[in-house]
């Protein structure tokens, strides 16, 4: 059977290079996107959510938060802003930058990036969440 | 003559320099594993994402343009046919200090070059880098436009300055409708070279990837335009957080040749002051001697 080559990347590191896998299902912006061998070429933009692939009958699930895939001749290129491996996620830690970034939002007078905060706190939750149906 | 204790003095603040040479080099040393994994780290990113675009070049050639002479942003962006030829960018990426052997002056002297190019035209520069922003200030030129700085930012580069950076060059493309933008900066070769960049920033240059094959007709979810608006200032922002990244790398690599160079020749004076102060001090005890035997010498007649 035909393979998928996965790539992917984040602006610090390349957490995937070229791995063969069976299928891939993308947090594109309008949903969930399965993308199996023999998919047209398709650009997407990524939401925030679970990305996972199958190979060889086992998965793999990660939290994927904004970017963008290319999809080229059975190669899947994710460029992901942020990317953690699902297992990984520490919902402790994860709550606890939630509550930090929301006192110092409450803060008026802290010397922050309000959108930044923002989206730094809905990164969290988006990872909370894929880790939560993770388990 | 120099006297021994002039030699003297002068052997022990060579010494004394050259120490602080080593210190440098050895702090170079240190800082310039740390950046050159960053560098790394940075690299697939934006070469994969500059291939993406590639691969969407003739889709995007083939995107279609408002009859009224008018540009759409992404036309601005790849084809830029409305934009005014007499105003043009140039970001020039140098270091914060010297002491680099000559990796700032190959930066400026290209800079200058390309200013005086382009000195009938109104140019809008973007200095990163303090000895590229001094130098640019102290030049005067009735048409250079310093709009956007950055300094101090070396050896502590992160993704925020590189956003920064990317905002102010974007906005000033579309605001000011410059013709295009150049960029100037040094690109990490090894530990022991760097090599200096010269290279077209905007409008998009789809030359930078070397590619056999030719695609076209991608499905674009959401809408083509609405992903460009957003994946462009990405791509630029992520290629410019290389090119700060290895700006930074290449340029604590010049530090550290330079230190090293420095620092031998320090030692090579040092030696050669070794010999002279040996020389001399052997010239006064002969002449010492001399005096003696002399001085006996005239006793006994």
């Amino acid at each position: 059977m035909k393979k998928l080559t996965l790539n992917l990347i984040t602006p610090e590191k390349q957490l995937i290079k070229e791995m063969p896998v069976d299928m891939v299902i993308l947090p594109a912006l309008l949903g969930e996107m399965g993308i199996l061998p023999g998919h047209v070429k398709t650009i997407v933009q990524l939401g925030m959510g679970s990305l996972r692939y199958k190979a060889d009958g086992k998965e793999e699930e990660f939290a994927a938060l904004g970017g963008f895939v290319e999809v080229l001749n059975d190669v899947v290129n994710v460029f992901a802003e942020s990317a953690a491996l699902a297992g990984e996620i520490d919902e402790e830690k994860e709550k606890q930058r939630i509550k930090a970034l929301k006192e110092s939002l409450s803060n008026k007078d802290a010397d922050i990036d309000f959108e930044l905060a923002e989206l730094e706190i809905k990164q969290a939750i988006a990872r909370m969440k894929v880790k939560k149906k993770h388990l | 003559m120099e006297s021994l204790r002039d030699i003297r003095q002068n052997i022990k603040a060579i010494k004394s320099t050259q120490q602080i040479m080593q210190t440098m080099k050895m702090i170079s040393n240190a800082r310039i594993k740390k950046a050159q994994e960053a560098m790394v780290a940075a690299r697939p990113f934006a070469q994969k994402m500059l291939e993406m675009v590639d691969d969407l070049k003739q889709d995007i050639l083939a995107l279609p343009q408002p009859d009224d002479g008018s540009e759409t942003w992404a036309g601005r962006i790849f084809v830029n046919r409305t934009g005014d030829a007499n105003k043009v960018g140039l970001i020039v990426i140098t270091g914060d200090k010297g002491l680099t052997g000559s990796f700032n002056a190959v930066v400026l002297r290209s800079a200058l070059a390309f200013l005086r190019e382009n000195k009938d035209k109104k140019i809008f520069v973007f200095a990163i880098g303090k000895k590229g922003r001094d130098f640019l200030n102290r030049l005067k030129m009735p048409n250079l436009h310093l709009v956007y700085e950055s300094v101090g930012i070396f050896p502590k580069v992160s993704y925020v300055h590189a956003d920064l950076l990317g905002d102010a060059v974007l906005k000033t493309f579309m605001q000011e409708k410059l013709g295009s933008v150049a960029l100037i900066y040094n690109d990490f070769k090894s530990l022991a070279s760097q090599t200096l960049r010269q290279t077209q920033w905007l409008p998009f240059d789809f030359d930078q990837v070397q590619k056999e094959k030719e695609e076209s007709d991608f499905e674009f979810e959401p809408g083509m335009l609405e992903i460009f608006k957003i994946l462009v200032p990405r791509l630029m922002k992520a290629n410019l957080y290389r090119v700060l990244l290895e700006s930074q790398a290449a340029n604590l690599a010049a530090t550290m040749n330079a230190m090293d160079a420095a620092s031998k020749n320090a030692g090579e004076l040092v030696t050669a002051l070794g010999v002279k102060l040996n020389k001399v001090r052997q010239a006064g005890i002969t002449n010492e001697i001399l005096d003696i035997v002399n001085g006996a010498e005239a006793l006994n007649n």
